[in-house]
């Protein structure tokens, strides 16, 4: 069916909408994978992805998909009808989750036009398996209870609810030979009957996915059941016969014969022809039976048939949905669109503050009154415009954090270890480059905290430790930065493991005792190459690769790790990251010949002092004392060994900064004046610095250096 | 390559960058420091601007003189003859910045004086003299070769040992580990 569609547009919103659906997905099967059982909203949700899915996959012929979803979609259908109640929860979890990454792998694929060629077929057996077992043991003591089927107002399938006043027909429809796709005018038929069904099966039941039925149709006519409360005359009415359909018969038959479907006395789903049928029909006065005195025949489980035949009419409706609402809200943009959308806003900044503060203003005597207005104008849009951009480029953690939340997830499961992960600040928004930065080397953390981190479940008692081993993974924004941690309560880094290793590798400077290394540089040596204390590699860690990796690429993005640990407590892994891009709001000061800018964030305040309030220690540390507090003091000059900067503090400028609850004073010359920074990275041909962060152009044209308080603090 | 690869780009005519790679093919831009004149292969030239302001970055490498504002990217620039160990000099309004691009490292290099444009042929590109001091092996490390322009010489310089020696990877190296506290 895809005639008349640009099949590359189709497949972008395929993937997209799929990749979507994919994600919800993972995130109601994360958030209930330690319940004991789905609630019903999520089995009817993970019931219409499956069905989407299917659907979708089916018009772009992506059979393995296809196949899969249909598994897993069948196992939810019986679940939603069925409410089992000893489902092994888990298992399903499982099984959900081997769907997801079945079809996220195909559709990296088809991303990267490669063939979708991953096989279902180990899988739908898996499924088959697993729908059998919990069939097996629910259909003898749970009935189908039949009102929850007519629940969910999107779903067409509409119960048998057989009153006494609904008639069953059967309806044999045949087409014109000559008829092209006759399997639409089979649904055009099937969509006119929906209004006034109470239930209807037909077949062939794939009508919408399957080209090819357009042939049985022709040969061997479309059959319909009908359970409707409507007069034959009136059903005939309906499908009427004209240029295209041939014939229309109308029987009308018994409820029972009706829940027997087209299937009579058969137990497989073949193609049957309409004789059996007629031959099959019993009388049975009972009209209130329906399906569920089915277990009667139980191999025709009722759900089957009925699953099948409604599956092309509600794949239908969703299409027509879909792109109402989706497409209205939401375009994707090239990436390197926005960046350069963003660059382009950072110039226009700059040159906007190169006009509105151009020496040729200065002047005297000019009247500038209707300029400055309008300049006011000028500077206010572009502020909003800022805003806009930013606020386009910023994306919640969500994505990356369930991400996690499914590496715990398959980690602790595989290592039999039972960790409870606890997600905190993950609508933290940030940059969407950065995000995808850091998602590597956050799960090479999360991996190496589960692995490593938490301990067995027997160790845990050994040591007597109360309680699941637990990981939560925060995030939030502070001065300017993202913060991300990952803290863990199992075993900690061990400072002798570490060290001795640090020994066998000759990464200890010779005649430094092993006690005058701090926590801190002895942990800092996990992220170096080749460096791990794992006694044997496992399937997740060990091999000495991870942390060296992660500490690269958020260097990579200017950001630092930070590794916190208490032996027997668990540890802390802080990644801090710049927003970069980012425009910011700076404060630009002066010191020597130097120009340097400070994000406003930081600065608590500015004070003047004298001599008189300063404390100066005989090793040349200083500290100022402002109103009964006492703050270190650091001269900008003397930090960068600058010339020329000024030596007296009653000259200069004293910044109060403020920096994870540290607070410092910063000397430095004099200010200058608030500005609009765009922060752009120092070349990476100069090597790191000490307290800088990157660099910024002024509105003259020249460039400031921007100091980062973390690195003074 | 990549400066063939620029020379390449699809969007030139494929005619032209033909021409154009000839054109440049043998031809190096001769600058003057101290008392010698180098050569840099015309490929790695972005552009020529005249000195303007710097600002400088502390703790780097003194030959390391800061970042320029080349409209509105930033690029560092380096001191030539401090590069080379030689007595620094002072900057003029004469005073010109070489920028160029290796292998997408945008640096200016700051030399006293811009000679010419020559052309050198192969054969005339003799490898550097054995090296008898170790002093010199210093200064020769960023020569690959010397080229004979008539009378005169040039000193051919490898722009990828000029901006990243080993000094330079030392230094790197023994800054990232270095937990950033106090």
């Amino acid at each position: 069916m895809a005639e008349g569609f640009n099949t590359d547009d189709m497949l972008d919103v395929y993937l997209f909408e799929n990749g979507q659906l994919l994600e919800q997905l993972q995130e109601i099967v994360l958030e209930q994978k330690d319940a004991d059982r789905f609630d019903e909203d999520s089995i009817n949700e993970i019931f219409r992805t499956m069905h989407t899915i299917k659907g979708s996959s089916g018009i772009m012929m992506f059979d393995d998909i296809t196949a899969v979803a249909h598994k897993l979609e069948d196992v939810f259908y019986f679940l939603r009808e069925s409410y089992p109640d000893d489902v092994p929860h888990l298992e399903l979890v499982e099984h959900v989750l081997e769907v997801e990454d079945f079809v996220s792998n195909e559709m990296d694929k088809i991303q990267n036009g490669d063939p979708a060629d991953g096989d279902s077929s180990e899988i739908v057996a898996n499924l088959d398996k697993f729908l059998k077992k919990i069939k097996g043991e629910a259909t003898e003591d749970d009935a189908p209870p039949q009102a929850n089927a007519s629940e969910g107002p999107k779903q067409f399938y509409i119960a048998p609810v057989a009153s006494n006043d609904s008639h069953f027909y059967r309806i044999y429809v045949s087409f014109y030979p000559d008829t092209a796709m006759s399997n639409i005018h089979a649904y055009k038929i099937v969509y006119a009957l929906k209004e006034i069904a109470e239930d209807l099966l037909y077949e062939p039941d794939d009508i919408i996915s399957n080209v090819e039925s357009s042939d049985v149709i022709i040969k061997d006519g479309f059959k319909i059941l009908l359970q409707a409360q409507n007069s034959e005359a009136e059903v005939r009415q309906i499908i009427s016969e004209g240029y295209t359909v041939e014939k229309v018969d109308i029987y009308e038959c018994s409820a029972e014969e009706f829940a027997q479907g087209f299937h009579v006395g058969e137990q497989e789903e073949v193609h049957i022809d309409l004789e059996s049928s007629v031959e099959a029909i019993e009388a049975k006065a009972d009209a209130s039976g329906g399906e569920a005195e089915k277990p009667a025949k139980p191999k025709i489980a009722p759900g089957d048939f009925v699953v099948k035949s409604k599956e092309p009419g509600k794949q239908k409706k969703l299409a027509r949905d879909k792109p109402k609402t989706e497409k209205a809200a939401f375009i994707s943009v090239n990436v390197s669109k926005m960046d350069e959308l963003m660059d382009l806003i950072g110039e226009l900044v700059i040159s906007e503050s190169v006009v509105l503060q151009n020496p040729d203003l200065k002047v005297p005597g000019l009247n500038l009154d209707s300029f400055n207005k309008a300049a006011s104008q000028m500077s206010k849009i572009s502020t909003d415009l800022q805003n806009v951009i930013m606020s386009m480029r910023m994306v919640p953690l969500t994505n990356t954090f369930q991400k996690m939340n499914r590496i715990v997830f398959d980690v602790s499961r595989k290592l039999g270890k039972d960790i409870e992960f606890i997600m905190l600040g993950d609508q933290t928004e940030v940059d969407k480059n950065i995000i995808e930065h850091i998602s590597d080397p956050l799960m090479h953390i999360v991996r190496n905290a589960v692995d490593h981190g938490i301990e067995t479940n027997e160790e845990r008692k050994e040591s007597g430790k109360k309680g699941k081993g637990k990981i939560t993974l925060s995030a939030k924004t502070e001065a300017g930065k993202v913060w991300i941690s990952v803290e863990d309560n199992g075993k900690g880094l061990d400072r002798e493991k570490i060290l001795s290793k640090a020994r066998k590798q000759g990464l200890l400077e010779e005649g430094k005792p092993e006690s005058a290394y701090s926590d801190k540089e002895v942990y800092q040596f996990i992220t170096l190459p080749g460096f791990s204390t794992n006694e044997q590699v496992t399937e997740y860690s060990g091999r000495g690769v991870g942390m060296d990796v992660v500490v690269q690429n958020i260097q990579k993005i200017g950001g630092t790790l930070d590794i916190e640990s208490a032996a027997g407590f668990g540890s802390v892994m802080s990644l801090k990251i710049p927003l970069t891009l980012a425009i910011v709001n700076g404060i630009v000061i002066e010191t020597g010949a130097s120009s340097f800018v400070l994000e406003t964030g930081v600065i608590k305040e500015f004070v003047r002092v004298t001599e008189s309030m300063m404390i100066h220690e005989p090793n040349g540390d200083e500290y100022v004392m402002i109103r009964g507090e006492c703050f270190p003091v650091l001269r900008l000059g003397k930090w960068y060994n600058m010339k020329n900067y000024r030596e007296s503090v009653e000259d200069g400028m004293m910044i109060i900064l403020e920096v994870e609850d540290k607070k410092i004073c910063l000397f430095v010359d004099r200010l200058i004046g608030e500005q609009e920074i765009v922060v752009k990275p120092i070349p990476s041909y100069i090597k790191k610095v000490k307290g800088l962060s990157g660099c910024t152009q002024l509105g003259d044209g020249s460039i400031a250096l921007i100091l980062d308080p973390g690195g003074l603090v | 390559m990549s400066e063939t690869n620029e020379l390449m780009d699809p969007t030139n005519a494929t005619g032209t960058a033909v021409n154009e790679h000839d054109a440049q093919k043998g031809k190096y831009m001769t600058f003057k420091s101290g008392n010698e004149y180098f050569g840099l292969k015309i490929q790695y030239v972005n552009e020529i601007i005249q000195i303007q302001s710097i600002t400088e970055v502390p703790e780097t490498e003194d030959y390391i003189k800061g970042l320029i504002n080349l409209r509105g990217k930033i690029v560092p620039v380096i001191d030539v003859r401090i590069r080379f160990k030689q007595e620094p000099f002072e900057y003029n309004d004469r005073t010109c910045i070489i920028v160029i691009d290796v292998h997408s490292t945008v640096v200016g290099l700051i030399v006293e004086k811009i000679a010419e444009v020559v052309e050198i042929k192969e054969e005339d590109i003799l490898p550097p003299p054995s090296v008898r001091h170790v002093e010199k092996a210093e200064k020769n490390k960023y020569i690959y070769g010397i080229g004979k322009v008539g009378e005169d010489v040039k000193l051919l310089l490898d722009p990828d040992k000029l901006l990243n020696d080993g000094e330079l990877a030392f230094a790197d190296q023994a800054n990232e580990p270095a937990p950033v506290e106090e």
